[in-house]
Order: C-alpha cells, then sequence, then structure tokens
C-alpha cells in the first residue's frame, strides 16, 4: 500500500522534534486566537508568517496549519461557556453549547465539541491523504484553460458564500485581481502601475495587504465597540458524557465530518461555512430536533466536528491544485512562495516531505489539541480576563516588526497602515476583505494561465467551453452566480448567514 | 427612493479606482488576445470592476435605506486638515536636509502627521492613532532602535483606549519590550537596530 508508507513517511517527518514542537506551538497559539474573540486565523497567521521564514518550509507550514485547525478547537470553549464566539465557524456552536452550559452540562459539552472535532479530523486526516494524490494526478491533465476556469469558479464561489451582497464582494474580488497585477509583469518586464517605486516592482506586499485588513482594521473595530466580556459564571463541572448523551452525539458527529469533508475542499468553502451547514442539516435531520433551542448535544458536536474536518479538508485544493479555498489558504499560498515552493499538482513529488509531513502533522496536532484542550479547560477561560487594551499594543508591535522583517524595509510598514485604513473603510462600507485577498493571491496566476491559453488556442476564446473540464467549471460558476442573483435562494443565504453570524 | 448610502459609496470606491487603473493601464501595449500584452490582463479586470462598480450603484439607488452614521463637522474638518497637512508635512519632509528626507521618511512623516491631526477628535481615535502609531514605529525603528520604537508606538496608541492607566502602559511596555526582545532578537535573530546607535 503506497498510502501506508506514504503516510509512514510523513510520520517520521512530522515526528522529528523541531516538527513536533513548531506544531506544539502553532496548536497552542491557535486554540489562544480560537478562545480570545476580536482576533482570527487569518489575522495571527499574516502576523506570525514573517517569523515562520527562518524554518524549513515544512516546518513553517505544519506551524500554520496548527493555527487554523487549532483555532477551531479553540472557538468552540468561549461560545460554549461564555456564549461568545472566539471564532465566526463558532457562531452556531453558541447556539446550543451555551444552552447546555445553562443546564449545567457545560463539560460534556466541550467534551462533545473536542471529541467530535479529533474524530472530524482523523477523518479529515486520511481524506486529505487519499484523495491528494488521486487529485494530483487529475490536476496534472489540466491544461491552461482548465486552470483558468477553475480559478475563475473559485473567485466566483467566494464571493457569492461571502457575507453581504454577492456583487460587491465580486468587486472586491476583481479590485485583489487588479491590486495583484502591480509590479513587474512577468512576459515582457515591464513595471505596471508602480510609480516608479522600486519597492512595488515585486508587486504589493502580500504581507502587508493581509495584516492591514485584517489585523490593523479588526484592532480598530475592536476599540471602537465597547468591550462587553461578561465574566465567566457558572462551573465546568464534569467532563464525562453521560451514556445517552454519547449516543445521542455519534450520528451527528458522523453527518457533521461528513459535511465539513465536503464543504471545505468546496472552494470558497471552509471552517465557517461548514459548521452551520452542519447546524442546518441537523435542525433537519436529528431524531431529537424538537430539543434544538434548549441545548440538544447534536447541535454542538455536529457543527464543532465540521469546522475541524473542514479546516483540514480546504487544505486540499492548495495542496494538489495550488488553489487557495479561502483566506486562510490564500495566506498558505503566500507562505509557500515565499519559502520558494510554487504551490501546484507537481507539489507531491517535488516536496514529499511537506505534502505528508503536513497531513501526519494535522493528526499529531489533533491529538495534541485533545489534550491541549480538554484538561486545561480552566486556562484557557482564564486568558479570556485579560482586557483588550493590554492586547491591541501587542498586536499593533507585533505586525509592526513582522512586516519590517519580511525585507528589513520600513516602506512595508508605512504600506499596512495604508491597508489598515483601506480595510476599516471597506469594512464600514460592507466590502468583504476576504474575497479580495483570496483575488489578489489568484490574479497573477490567473493572468499566466490566460495567456497561455490564448496563446494555444491562437487567439480564439472559445478554447474556455471546448475543454469540458474548463467549461465544467465555468457552468458551475454560472450557475451559482444565477443562483444568488435569484431573490428566493438569496433571501435563504441572507437570513441564513445573518442567523449565524 | 430608497438610496443605500453605504453601497453608493462602496460602487464610488470601485468605480473610482477602475477608472483610475484604466488610465493608468493607458500607458501599457494591449497587445492581442493571442499575443497578449502587459496592459491586457489589468485592462480585462479594472473593466470588470467597472462594470461591477456600475452595478452596485444601480442597485444601491433602490435596496436601501442603509445611511452611514453621521459625521460631526469636527470629524470632518479634522480629516481634511489631516490630509491637507500630511500632504504638506510630507512634501516638506522630502525638500529638508539630512534625517527628514532619506529613504521613506516623508512618508513616514506625511502619513504620521496625517493620521495625528484627526486624532484630535476623540472618535477618530481608534482608528488614526493606532496608523500613527504604527507609522510612528516605521519612523523610530532604524534611526533609535526597536526598543524605542516600541516603547513610543504603544504609549501613543494607549491613547486609543481610555481605560488605560499609566501604570498599566508602563508594565505593558516593559513586557513587551522583554517579549520582542525573546523572540526577534534572541530566538530569530532579524537584522534590526535594537537599541539607539551613537
Amino acid at each position: 500500500m503506497d498510502l501506508i508508507s506514504n503516510l509512514g513517511h510523513g510520520f517520521a517527518v512530522a515526528l522529528t522534534f523541531n516538527n513536533i514542537l513548531f506544531c506544539l506551538i502553532g496548536c497552542i497559539i491557535g486554540t489562544a486566537i480560537g478562545v480570545l474573540p476580536g482576533i482570527g486565523p487569518v489575522a495571527t497567521i499574516s502576523l506570525l508568517l514573517p517569523i515562520t521564514f527562518g524554518q524549513p518550509a515544512t516546518t513553517a507550514i505544519i506551524m500554520l496549519a496548527g493555527i487554523y485547525y487549532g483555532a477551531q478547537y479553540g472557538g468552540s470553549t468561549t461560545a460554549i461557556l461564555l456564549n461568545l464566539p472566539g471564532e465566526v465557524s463558532s457562531v452556531v456552536t453558541t447556539l446550543e453549547g451555551y444552552k447546555m452550559a445553562r443546564n449545567g452540562r457545560a463539560g460534556a459539552a466541550l467534551s462533545v465539541a473536542a471529541l467530535g472535532s479529533f474524530f472530524a479530523g482523523s477523518v479529515a486526516t486520511i481524506v486529505v491523504a487519499a484523495s491528494g494524490p488521486l487529485l494530483t494526478q487529475v490536476a496534472l491533465s489540466f491544461g491552461p484553460a482548465d486552470y483558468f476556469s477553475l480559478m475563475f469558479l473559485g473567485l466566483v464561489i467566494s464571493a457569492v458564500l461571502a457575507q453581504g451582497s454577492v456583487i460587491k464582494s465580486i468587486g472586491m474580488v476583481a479590485l485583489g485581481v487588479s491590486l495583484g497585477m502591480v509590479g513587474t509583469d512577468v512576459q515582457t518586464g515591464q513595471q505596471r502601475f508602480t510609480f516608479g517605486i522600486p519597492e512595488l516592482s515585486d508587486g504589493v506586499g502580500f504581507v502587508s495587504m493581509a495584516m492591514g485588513m485584517f489585523g490593523i482594521a479588526e484592532i480598530v473595530l475592536n476599540l471602537e465597540r465597547p468591550e462587553s466580556r461578561n465574566v465567566m459564571s457558572g462551573k465546568v463541572g464534569s467532563l464525562m458524557m453521560t451514556r445517552a448523551e454519547f449516543h445521542r452525539a455519534i450520528p451527528s458527529v458522523l453527518r457533521g465530518t461528513l459535511v465539513g469533508t465536503m464543504l471545505g475542499i468546496l472552494p470558497g468553502g471552509g471552517a465557517a461555512l461548514s459548521s452551520f451547514g452542519s447546524y442546518m442539516m441537523e435542525r433537519k435531520l436529528s431524531k431529537y430536533r424538537h430539543e434544538f433551542g434548549t441545548g440538544a448535544i447534536e447541535g454542538v458536536a455536529g457543527p464543532e466536528a465540521a469546522n475541524n474536518a473542514a479546516s483540514q479538508t480546504s487544505f486540499i485544493p492548495l495542496l494538489t491544485l495550488g488553489i487557495p479555498a479561502n483566506a486562510v489558504m490564500a495566506l498558505m499560498v503566500g507562505a509557500l512562495i515565499i519559502q520558494g515552493i510554487q504551490p501546484g499538482p507537481r507539489m507531491v513529488e517535488a516536496q514529499p516531505d511537506l505534502f505528508w509531513g503536513l497531513i501526519a502533522s494535522m493528526w499529531v496536532g489533533n491529538l495534541m489539541l485533545l489534550v491541549i484542550n480538554l484538561p486545561m479547560i480552566g486556562m484557557w477561560v482564564k486568558l479570556l480576563s485579560v482586557p483588550y487594551r493590554y492586547m491591541y499594543p501587542a498586536i499593533m508591535i507585533f505586525c509592526a516588526i513582522g512586516v519590517y522583517s519580511l525585507q528589513n524595509n520600513v516602506f512595508d510598514v508605512y504600506q499596512t497602515v495604508f491597508f489598515g485604513i483601506f480595510g476599516y473603510l471597506c469594512s464600514k462600507l460592507r466590502l468583504e476583505a476576504a474575497p479580495m485577498l483570496i483575488g489578489f493571491v489568484l490574479g497573477p496566476m490567473m493572468e499566466e494561465h490566460l495567456r497561455r491559453a490564448m496563446l494555444l488556442s491562437r487567439g480564439d476564446a472559445m478554447i474556455f467551453l471546448q475543454r469540458p473540464i474548463s467549461a465544467t467549471m465555468l457552468a458551475i460558476a454560472a450557475i451559482a452566480l444565477a443562483a444568488m442573483l435569484m431573490p428566493n435562494i438569496r433571501k435563504g443565504k441572507d437570513s441564513a448567514l445573518a442567523e449565524g453570524g | 427612493m430608497k438610496l443605500n448610502t453605504k453601497d453608493l459609496l462602496s460602487a464610488g470606491l470601485l468605480i473610482g479606482l477602475a477608472a483610475i487603473g484604466l488610465w493608468l493601464n493607458m500607458d501599457h501595449t494591449m497587445g492581442s488576445a493571442r499575443r497578449m500584452g502587459p496592459g491586457y490582463m489589468p485592462w480585462l479586470s479594472f473593466a470588470v470592476m467597472l462594470g461591477l462598480g456600475i452595478l452596485v450603484l444601480g442597485s444601491g439607488l433602490f435596496n436601501g435605506p442603509d445611511p452611514i452614521e453621521k459625521w460631526t463637522s469636527a470629524e470632518i474638518f479634522s480629516l481634511i486638515g489631516g490630509a491637507v497637512l500630511g500632504t504638506a508635512a510630507g512634501m516638506l519632509a522630502a525638500q529638508a536636509p539630512g534625517w527628514a528626507s532619506a529613504s521613506w521618511n516623508p512618508l513616514g512623516i506625511g502619513i504620521f502627521v496625517g493620521c495625528m491631526i484627526p486624532s484630535i477628535v476623540k472618535s477618530w481615535r481608534p482608528l488614526f492613532l493606532i496608523s500613527a502609531a504604527f507609522a510612528l514605529f516605521g519612523l523610530m525603528l532604524e534611526p533609535v532602535g526597536l526598543m524605542a520604537a516600541i516603547a513610543a508606538a504603544v504609549i501613543l496608541s494607549a491613547f486609543a483606549d481610555e481605560t488605560h492607566t499609566p501604570k498599566g502602559v508602563t508594565g505593558l511596555v516593559v513586557f513587551l519590550c522583554v517579549l520582542c526582545w525573546a523572540v526577534f532578537i534572541y530566538e530569530l535573530d532579524i537584522r534590526v537596530p535594537v537599541w539607539p546607535q551613537f
């Protein structure tokens, strides 16, 4: 079995001392930011990108991945205990989880969240391992036109699934793609939109943009909102579930794992979407759906399993096709490119250490998270008593040093200020930053594939419709767009997202 | 009319940026679809952006009302003042001899001044004090070193939150200096001046 020997190789990589250490650091940081509202994985990963440069690529990605799925574990803790979602993906956990805590079953809710996440994470690890090489084979048969259409589909879906107006989100995608055009044109060497600034000839700073739009803008928005953290009331109680609760949770965890695995692979999908999808499914399918709203364990088990599964399977498009499915994956692309690795279908063969090591580390990380979270829950809750006024200067300073250390150039610091103000403006106008970031990462790749495709077809745009893979992608994108323009479906999505957030 | 102010402003932003982009893109050769020049893809993406901006504009006329928060005249004037004085300070610094005009310092001075002016108004403080602190960090880092830059940026940003106490800020500065030294200098060994150099 190839899979087993490959996984064995992966574990050999993941279990080296350095990688275990950084996986642990990633998981701990992930849990911490998951617990803390007001700082999410996107901001944290962009914050820590510069710090990982000194490490080998595999170690860097293992740690960054740990932050992402670690945040899914941590996010559930505050959702259950304080009715305060630490992450967007744990918003639905508050609905049933907090009710359970009010009923004195906080411990059981936390246990089911952690165990469900662990189960889902293990399944997702296997799915990534099994489907990775398979999809890579498929991806190798992709021509430039297919790639272009696939990326186009990814952009459309990321905009369709973003909160708020679809047209505005696509506008942000276009803005991101346009910003991606800044810098030296790869084929002719011409400087585009650089205004003679040498620092811009490599393009707009990716880390500056992510830190500004997610880090700085987020700090400002949090400062404007008055702090409303109710102090932890009530005890966690016994972590043990009753036999009945355990039995009720099993089918939900299974369904949540399935939903999360599928929605994670989807371009534009990810943890937030899948926890929400799973909650909707549980409310329709669960045998105990009449108990929803009063603290049903299914409403915790399903979504928590789903968001953890999705946070791992969303690596699949990145690892096999080189296409980021969401903003966090866009950051991973950035991290890989800075490390000198071009993400794409050749990564499995060219970087087996990275590919299999990352997959194995996910499972190792999940095991660590189980230990980090369950017995040490009290410590994480205490973290919430740190007031935000002590946190934001720290975040700010880390941003500033990190962004400076990229190229030892203060221009990057000023660029970040600019994107911070712009990000604040965007959030006031309800323009989503995440689609812009994905557009920014995909823009230059799309240009390259578009050029190649058109060169091959001698300037005939019909190539995008003649190739079956490409035509299918475009058709799905068209359907997704058309569906969103229909008032009924749009209303459904809006109310769904409004309930979720 | 149900005007959606937020959408209209968003549309303005998208259309404005797209128009600027298309104008700047006139310098680049388009090439043909078969052999695309450097101007082809930017043209495409700016055109799409312009089109979407117009769509947002169209829908924004009807799907409101969604007004933005009312700005006080102090907020507006301080913002304009900041923009004008910030630009002026940046241009002056570029002309000045010595440190002020070296490398990116004019830009940093411009941003710093431009952000400090609106910070006079309390409601602007979270946004502009954080930005100003960031710019101050950039300005101070190379000449006086990391520790002084951290201290200055943290103290300035502390004014953005009224609940800060002098004691708390002092503690925070010390803590962050130690932490950043441990992480960035001791552990990661990044190339940055730590102490003022004389």
